[in-house]
C-alpha cells in the first residue's frame, strides 16, 4: 500500500517458511513397533542401541498392548502399518487368521524370553502370601457359592474375607486393559487355575467349555479391579503412592522398581529370576517378537534390526535384556530361534 | 524444481503483475500524478493485477501438492514391469515406498528393477513439477491478461481489491465457528456410536465406572459398566477444594491490588500473579505429586489420618493455586470498574478501607466477580495433566478429600493415549466423556461470560 | 456516648486490621508457593546439569600398534578390559556383569566415535573419558542412600567399593551435560536429552504461528471493524469466546477425529499437533487482536474517514499499525501458552518414544512438555532431576518469551 517493499518482504518471508511438502520428501524409512507395554522396555532399548550402531534411523516404538498391537499389526501389509508388533503372549488362532484376512499371511515369530506375572504391592504395605485360588475368589465378577452349580456375585469387599489370614484391608488391584497380553495370560494362568479348585466348575471345563471360560476368567466390574492404562510405570507409581493396592505387571517391572515395590508369594513362590527362569513360579510366560515377512528387505533397517534383535549380546544369557530385566531362553533355544529367523522361517497359518 | 522455488515464482509474478498493473493505470490516467482523473489510486489496479495473477496459480498449486504424490505413484505403478503389478496392494505400497527411498537417498540402488522405478519415479516427479511451473505461469499470464482488459480509468479496482480481502477476513472469522463445530460433530459424532452400545440412562446415573470390554470375539471380557457419577463426583470433589483456595486467595489479592496496594507494590504483585499464570500444567502435575502429595500424606499421618497418597486434596490444592490468577485477574477487573464515585461516597461518610471495600465495592463487583468463579470452575473442570499425574485412577464414589478420586479428563487420558482403534465401547466411552465435558464447560463459560459482560456494560 | 464510639472505632480499625492483613496474607501464600515451586526445581534440577565421567586410559583398551578396522572390533568388551586394568582386577564372568554396570552403554560408541576419529595409531597416554551410568552418576551426586541393606539399594556392595577406588584414583570427574542438550530421549537417563522433544515443539509452534496468527488478526479486524450487529455475529463472538475457555484436551479429541481419523494425517506428527495448537491459540490471538484494536481511537478513524478513506483503507493505513504491537504481544503471549501445552498432544500420539530429532513436520515427533511428562512417570530416580532440569528449560524459554512481549509493550507505551 504505501510500502511495496514490506509487502514483498513478507512473502519472500512466507515462502521461506513454507513446509517443504512434495516429491522431495522420502517415505517411510524406519522402522514401526508397536505392541506389549510389557515388552516395551525391552523393545525401546534394543531400537535406540540400533539406531545408535547402525546408520538406520531409530525404530519408532508405542505402546498399545498385546491385542491392540496385533489389531493394528494384522490390518494389512504396506507402510502405514506397523513391521513389527511385540507381544507379552503368543499370537492367536483368531488372530493370525484376522492377518491372513487382511493380506498379512507370513508371520515371523521371535520368543524372546519369559516374563512372570507378578501380584505387587508398595514397599511400605506388609508382605503377602497369596495363592491362585485366593487371586480368583478376589478378582472374579462371579465366584461359587456355598452349593456346587451356584454362582454368586463376588460378596467380597476385602482381602480378609476371601481367606482369614489375609490382610483386613479392601480389595483394589491395578490391572491392565483387554488390549494387554499381561492380561489374557494373568486371566488364563492365575484366575483359571484357581477356579479349577471348584470341583465342579472343573467339571464343566469338559461339558460346557464356554461357561466353564466364563466363570473363570471374568475380572469383576464393580471396581475393586482399577483398569489402567497401557502404562506400566504408572502402576508402580501409583502402588507406591498407595499403599492399600496390588498392581498386576510384568517381573521385569518389579526387577527394575525393587526399591519401590515388592512381590506378594503365589502358591508359596516369590517370583525372582530363578523362580521364573526354572518355571516354580507358577505365572509365567514367553515373550515374543512377530514380523511380517513381506516387510523384511522393503523397509530400511528392518532386516539389520533382527540381527541385532536376535543377537546374542542381546538375548543371551549375558545379554543386554537381562540387565534390563529380561528371563534369557536357554541357549540352544535362542540359537535355533535365531537361525530361523535368519531364514525368514514363517508360522503355519493354522495357527495353533 | 521444487516448491519453494514454484512459489518464489508465483512471488515473482504478483510483483511483476502489481508494477504492470500500477504502471498502465498510470499510463491511462496520463502519466504519473494524474491519480485524479481514476477511480481508484493507481497501486489498487496494481494489486488488482496482483490477484489476478497469483490467485488461480495459487488455487492450482494447493490442489497439486495435495493429489501429485497420488498421481505421480499412480503413474509409476502403471508403468512398472508385469510381476511387480501382479503384487498385492500392500505389497505395491511398500515397493513405492522403496522407491521413494531410493530416490530421496544419493546413491543408486542395486537392485536393477528398483533402479529403473526410482529413476521413472524422479523424471515423473520432474515433468509434474515443469507442468505445474508452466501451468502457473499460463495462469498467471492469463490473469494478468484479465486484468489488463479490465483496467480502465473508470474501473473500481480499490472496490474489488477490498472485496477480496473482507472474503478473506469473514473466512478467518468463520474458522472459529467451524472449529466450535467441527468439535460438537467430531465428539459427538463417536459419542453416539458409543451410545448404541451402552444406553444413555446407564452412562449418565450409573454408579460403578469399570470400561473393560472385550477386543476380540474370542476373549472372556465383561461387557464393562459405564456408569459416569463416580467421576463426576470425582471432578467435582478436585473442582470444589481447587475453588476453596482460588476463591478467597484471588479474591482477597485482588482486594489488595486494587485497594490497598500502591502502585510499585502493584507492580510487584502482579507479576508474581501473571507467572504463576503462565506456569505450564504439566509443571504444577509434577509439584504436587512431588512435593505436595508426600507433605500431606506425612502431615494427615502425624494427625492419625489415613490419607490416599493421591488424595483429591494434593491435586485441588495445587490446582487451587493454578487458578488463583485466573480468578485474581477478573476480580481485580471488577473491582477496579466499579466507579470512583462510588468509592468516594463511602469514603465521604467515613468508611474504613474494609468497609469500603467489603460493603461497598465487594457487592458492586459481584457480577463480575461470580462470572470470573465460573470460568475458573470451567478450568479446573477441564484441568488435565495436574490430575492425570496427581489424581488416582480408581473410580470411588466418595466425597472425602483424603481418598483418591479419578476425574472425567482422566479416565479420557488412560483410555485413549496408547489405543488407537475407535470400534469397542471402550475407547469410544472416551469420546462421551469429552462430550459431557465441553458440554459442561461450555455451560459454565456461557453464563459466565455472560455475567461478565452484562456487568462491563452497566459501567460502561 | 463517647465511649461508645471509641469502641466501636477500635472495633471498626480492628477490622480494618484483620481484612488488611488477610489481603496482604492472601498475595504472600500466591508469592510463597511460587517461590517453593521454583525453588524445588532449582534444588531438583541444578544436579541434572552435570554428568559423572570415567576417563578410560586408551591403552589398556586398544592393542598396541595400528588399530584394527573399525568393524572388526567389540568396543564393550574393550571398555570393559580398560575398567579391569584401571581397578587391577581380574573379573570373573558375574564380576564383569557388575562392572558393565557401572558405564553407559554409550561408552562403547564413543571409545568407537574416538577411534574412527583418529585415524592410524593411538596416542599412548591418551584417555578417552566416556559417560558413568545413572546408578554411578547417583552415587557420586549422593542421591541415594549407601548404607541401606544391599537389596534396597541400586549398586551392590562391591561395586561401591569400584567407585570409591575409581574416585580415588582420579577418574571420575563432573562435566557439564551437554547430552541433556544434543541428545533425544533415551531409555538409559545419562543419555537423555531434550533436543528432540525442544525441536517437536519449535516444528509446531511454527505451524501454530504460520495459521494462528493471519486468521486470528484477520478474525478480530472482521469482527471489531466490518461486522454488522447480528444475530449471527454474536454467535460468533460466543463462540470464540466460549473457545477460549474450552478444555484443552477437548482439543486434542477434535485432532484425533477430524485430522488423525478422518483427513488421515499421521500420528505423533508436529503437523497434527502444530494445527491442533493453532485451533488452541486462535482465540486468544482474536481476543487480544479486538481488544488491541479497540483500543486504538476512534478519532483516528472518523479523521481518515472524514479525509475520504475507504473502511479498508482506514484500517490498513492506521488501526493496524496502530494496534499491531498490542496485537504481537498478545500472540506471544499465546504462542507461550501454546508452547507449555501437554493435554492435547497426549491425545494425537506424541507420546512415543523418540530418540531421533525430526527433521520435518511429518516426521514422528514430540514436544517438551510431553517429555517432562514421560520422564516425570519414569521410574529411575535419574529421571527425576532431568525432569526438574527439562522444566527449568521450558520456563527459561516461556520466560524470554514474555519478556519479549513485556519490552514490545513498554517500547509501544513510551
Amino acid at each position: 500500500m504505501y510500502n511495496d517493499t514490506r509487502f514483498l518482504l513478507l512473502f519472500v518471508a512466507l515462502v521461506a517458511f513454507a513446509p517443504r511438502a512434495g516429491l522431495a520428501q522420502s517415505g517411510r524409512d524406519y522402522v514401526y513397533i508397536v505392541g506389549s507395554s510389557t515388552v516395551y522396555p525391552f523393545a525401546t532399548v534394543v531400537a535406540e542401541r540400533f539406531g545408535r550402531a547402525s546408520s538406520f534411523r531409530t525404530p519408532k516404538v508405542e505402546s498399545t498392548g498385546s491385542g491392540g498391537g496385533f489389531r493394528l499389526f494384522c490390518d494389512g501389509i504396506g507402510v502405514d502399518y506397523p513391521d513389527i508388533s511385540n507381544s507379552s503372549r503368543a499370537i492367536k488362532a483368531s488372530e493370525l487368521s484376522a492377518c491372513a484376512q487382511n493380506g498379512v499371511t507370513e508371520v515371523i515369530e521371535v520368543k524372546i524370553g519369559y516374563d512372570g506375572i507378578v501380584f505387587a504391592n508398595a514397599l511400605s504395605a506388609p508382605d503377602v502370601a497369596l495363592t491362585r485360588r485366593d487371586i480368583y475368589l478376589a478378582l472374579a465378577r462371579d465366584v461359587p457359592g456355598d452349593v456346587p452349580g451356584e454362582l454368586i456375585a463376588n460378596p467380597y469387599q476385602r482381602w480378609s474375607e476371601v481367606r482369614p489370614g489375609l490382610p483386613d484391608q479392601r480389595i483394589e488391584v491395578l490391572g491392565p486393559p483387554p488390549t494387554s497380553g499381561t492380561r489374557d495370560e494373568f486371566v488364563e494362568l492365575a484366575m483359571a487355575d484357581g477356579c479349577r479348585q471348584f470341583d465342579w466348575v472343573r467339571e464343566l471345563a469338559a461339558a460346557e467349555p464356554d461357561r466353564h471360560r466364563r466363570i473363570c476368567q471374568t475380572l469383576r466390574d464393580d471396581g475393586a479391579f482399577v483398569q489402567t492404562g497401557e502404562n506400566d510405570n504408572l502402576i508402580v507409581q501409583k502402588l507406591e503412592a498407595n499403599p492399600r493396592a496390588f498392581g498386576i505387571f510384568g517381573f521385569s517391572f518389579l526387577d527394575q522398581n525393587f526399591d519401590k515395590v515388592k512381590a506378594a508369594t503365589i502358591d508359596g513362590v516369590l517370583p525372582t529370576f530363578d523362580a521364573i527362569a526354572d518355571g516354580r513360579y507358577p505365572i509365567s510366560r514367553p515373550l515374543y517378537f512377530y514380523i511380517k515377512k513381506a516387510h523384511v528387505g522393503m523397509i530400511p533397517g528392518l532386516e539389520r534390526f533382527l540381527v541385532e534383535l536376535t543377537h546374542e549380546r542381546t538375548l543371551g544369557e549375558e545379554g543386554y535384556l537381562v540387565d534390563r530385566g529380561l528371563i534369557p531362553l536357554p541357549a540352544a533355544e535362542r540359537e535355533s530361534g535365531e537361525a530361523a529367523v535368519s531364514a525368514l522361517e514363517v508360522l503355519p497359518l493354522a495357527g495353533k | 524444481m521444487d516448491l519453494t522455488s514454484i512459489l518464489l515464482l508465483l512471488a515473482g509474478l504478483a510483483v511483476g503483475a502489481f508494477l504492470f498493473g500500477r504502471s498502465r493505470a498510470q499510463a491511462l490516467g496520463g502519466g504519473v500524478g494524474a491519480a485524479r482523473n481514476l477511480h481508484s489510486l493507481p497501486d489498487y489496479y496494481g494489486y488488482f493485477a496482483a490477484l489476478c495473477a497469483v490467485l488461480p496459480p495459487l488455487m492450482v498449486l494447493t490442489l497439486w501438492a495435495a493429489f501429485e504424490e497420488r498421481v505421480v505413484l499412480a503413474l509409476l505403478a502403471n508403468g512398472l514391469p508385469d510381476h511387480l503389478q501382479a503384487l498385492s496392494p500392500g505389497q505395491l505400497d511398500l515397493f513405492l515406498n522403496s522407491v521413494r527411498n531410493a530416490a530421496s537417498a544419493a546413491s543408486v540402488p542395486a537392485d536393477p528393477v528398483l533402479a529403473a522405478a526410482t529413476d521413472e519415479y524422479l523424471s515423473l516427479g520432474r515433468s509434474s513439477r515443469w507442468l505445474l511451473s508452466g501451468l502457473a505461469v499460463v495462469l498467471g499470464a492469463g490473469g494478468v491478461a484479465a486484468a489488463w482488459r479490465s483496467i480502465h480509468p473508470a474501473f473500481r479496482a480499490r472496490n474489488r481489491v477490498e472485496t477480496a480481502i473482507r472474503w478473506f477476513l469473514i473466512a478467518a472469522s468463520g474458522v472459529a465457528v467451524l472449529t466450535t463445530v467441527g468439535i460438537l460433530l467430531a465428539v459427538s459424532f463417536e459419542a453416539l456410536r458409543f451410545f448404541r452400545d451402552v444406553s444413555l440412562s446407564e452412562f449418565l446415573f450409573g454408579t460403578t465406572w469399570s470400561p473393560q470390554a472385550a477386543i476380540r470375539d474370542d476373549q472372556i471380557g465383561s461387557a464393562g459398566r459405564f456408569g459416569m457419577l463416580p467421576l463426576l463426583s470425582g471432578t467435582l470433589l478436585i473442582a470444589v477444594i481447587a475453588m476453596a483456595v482460588a476463591i478467597p486467595v484471588g479474591i482477597l489479592s485482588a482486594m489488595y491490588t486494587a485497594e490497598y496496594a500502591s502502585t510499585r507494590v502493584r507492580a510487584l504483585a502482579r507479576p508474581v500473579l501473571e507467572i504463576l499464570a503462565g506456569i505450564p500444567t504439566v509443571v504444577y502435575g509434577f509439584f504436587a505429586v512431588l512435593m505436595v502429595a508426600p507433605w500431606i500424606r506425612t502431615i494427615g499421618e502425624s494427625l492419625g489420618l489415613n490419607v490416599a497418597a493421591e488424595s483429591a486434596l494434593a491435586a485441588g490444592l495445587v490446582m487451587g493455586f493454578m487458578i488463583v490468577p485466573l480468578v485474581s485477574s477478573l476480580s481485580d477487573e471488577a473491582i477496579r470498574a466499579v466507579p470512583a464515585s462510588i468509592r468516594e461516597g463511602a469514603e465521604a461518610l467515613g468508611a474504613t478501607r474494609s468497609e469500603i471495600a467489603l460493603d461497598i465495592v465487594l457487592p458492586a463487583a459481584m457480577p463480575g466477580i461470580v462470572g470470573g468463579i465460573l470460568l475458573a470452575v470451567s478450568r479446573a473442570i477441564g484441568e488435565t495433566m495436574i490430575v492425570v499425574m496427581a489424581a488416582g485412577l480408581a473410580a470411588n464414589l466418595s466425597f472425602n478429600p483424603l481418598e483418591s478420586v479419578t476425574t472425567v479428563t482422566v479416565q479420557i487420558t488412560t483410555l485413549l493415549v496408547g489405543d488407537q482403534e475407535f470400534d469397542s465401547a471402550r475407547t469410544l466411552a472416551a469420546f462421551a466423556l469429552g462430550l459431557v465435558l465441553f458440554i459442561i464447560t461450555m455451560l459454565l463459560n456461557v453464563v459466565g461470560l455472560g455475567y461478565v459482560r452484562r456487568y462491563r456494560e452497566r459501567y460502561e | 456516648m463517647n465511649r461508645v464510639v471509641e469502641s466501636r472505632l477500635r472495633r471498626r480499625h480492628r477490622r480494618e486490621r484483620t481484612f488488611r492483613g488477610l489481603c496482604v496474607a492472601s498475595v504472600l501464600v500466591a508469592a510463597l508457593f511460587l517461590l517453593v515451586i521454583l525453588g524445588s526445581l532449582f534444588r531438583q534440577g541444578a544436579s541434572a546439569f552435570t554428568q559423572t565421567r570415567i576417563s578410560l586410559p586408551v591403552p589398556a583398551m586398544l592393542p598396541a600398534g595400528d588399530l584394527p578396522d573399525s568393524g572388526a572390533m567389540d568396543y564393550d568388551a574393550a571398555v570393559l578390559d580398560a575398567l579391569a586394568a584401571l581397578l587391577a582386577i581380574d573379573p570373573d564372568r558375574a564380576e564383569r556383569r557388575e562392572l558393565r554396570q557401572l558405564v553407559s552403554i554409550d561408552a562403547a560408541f564413543v571409545l568407537r566415535d574416538y577411534v574412527e576419529s583418529s585415524p592410524g595409531r593411538v596416542v599412548s597416554d591418551a584417555s578417552v573419558r566416556v559417560p558413568a551410568s545413572a546408578k554411578v552418576d547417583m552415587a557420586i551426586k549422593g542421591e541415594f542412600d549407601r548404607t541401606a541393606a544391599s537389596d534396597r539399594r541400586p549398586l551392590s556392595d562391591l561395586q561401591i567399593d569400584w567407585i570409591d577406588r575409581l574416585v580415588e584414583l582420579g577418574a571420575i570427574e563432573r562435566t557439564f551435560n551437554t547430552a541433556l542438550f544434543t541428545n533425544g530421549d533415551s531409555r538409559e537417563p545419562e543419555l537423555a536429552g531434550i533436543r528432540a522433544a525442544l525441536m517437536g515443539s519449535v516444528l509446531m509452534l511454527l505451524i501454530t504461528l504460520a495459521v494462528a496468527f493471519p486468521i486470528g488478526v484477520a478474525a478480530a479486524v472482521y469482527l471489531e471493524e466490518f461486522a454488522p450487529r447480528r444475530a449471527w455475529i454474536r454467535l460468533l463472538e460466543l463462540s470464540i469466546n466460549n473457545l477460549a475457555a474450552v478444555p484443552s484436551i477437548v482439543f486434542g479429541l477434535l485432532g484425533l477425529v477430524v485430522l488423525i481419523d478422518w483427513l488421515g494425517m499421521p500420528r505423533s506428527a508436529p503437523l497434527v499437533g502444530g494445527l491442533v495448537l493453532a485451533l488452541l491459540t486462535l482465540p486468544v490471538i482474536v481476543i487480544s487482536s479486538r481488544s488491541a484494536i479497540r483500543a486504538v481511537p476512534t478519532s483516528i478513524r472518523e479523521a481518515s474517514l472524514g479525509l475520504g478513506a475507504s473502511r479498508m483503507q482506514v484500517v490498513s493505513h492506521h488501526v493496524l499499525p496502530q494496534a499491531m504491537p498490542a496485537i504481537v504481544t498478545g500472540t506471544i503471549i499465546g504462542l507461550s501458552r501454546a508452547f507449555g501445552e501437554t493435554a492435547p498432544l497426549l491425545m494425537i500420539g506424541m507420546v512415543a518414544f523418540i530418540v531421533d530429532v525430526p527433521s520435518g513436520v511429518t516426521d514422528p515427533a514430540t514436544a517438551l512438555p510431553v517429555q517432562i511428562y514421560l520422564w516425570a512417570d519414569s521410574p529411575e530416580r535419574a529421571f527425576a532431576e532431568r525432569t526438574s532440569a527439562a522444566i527449568l528449560v521450558l520456563l527459561g524459554f516461556l520466560l524470554s518469551m514474555n519478556l519479549l512481549a513485556a519490552a514490545i509493550r513498554r517500547k509501544v507505551e513510551k
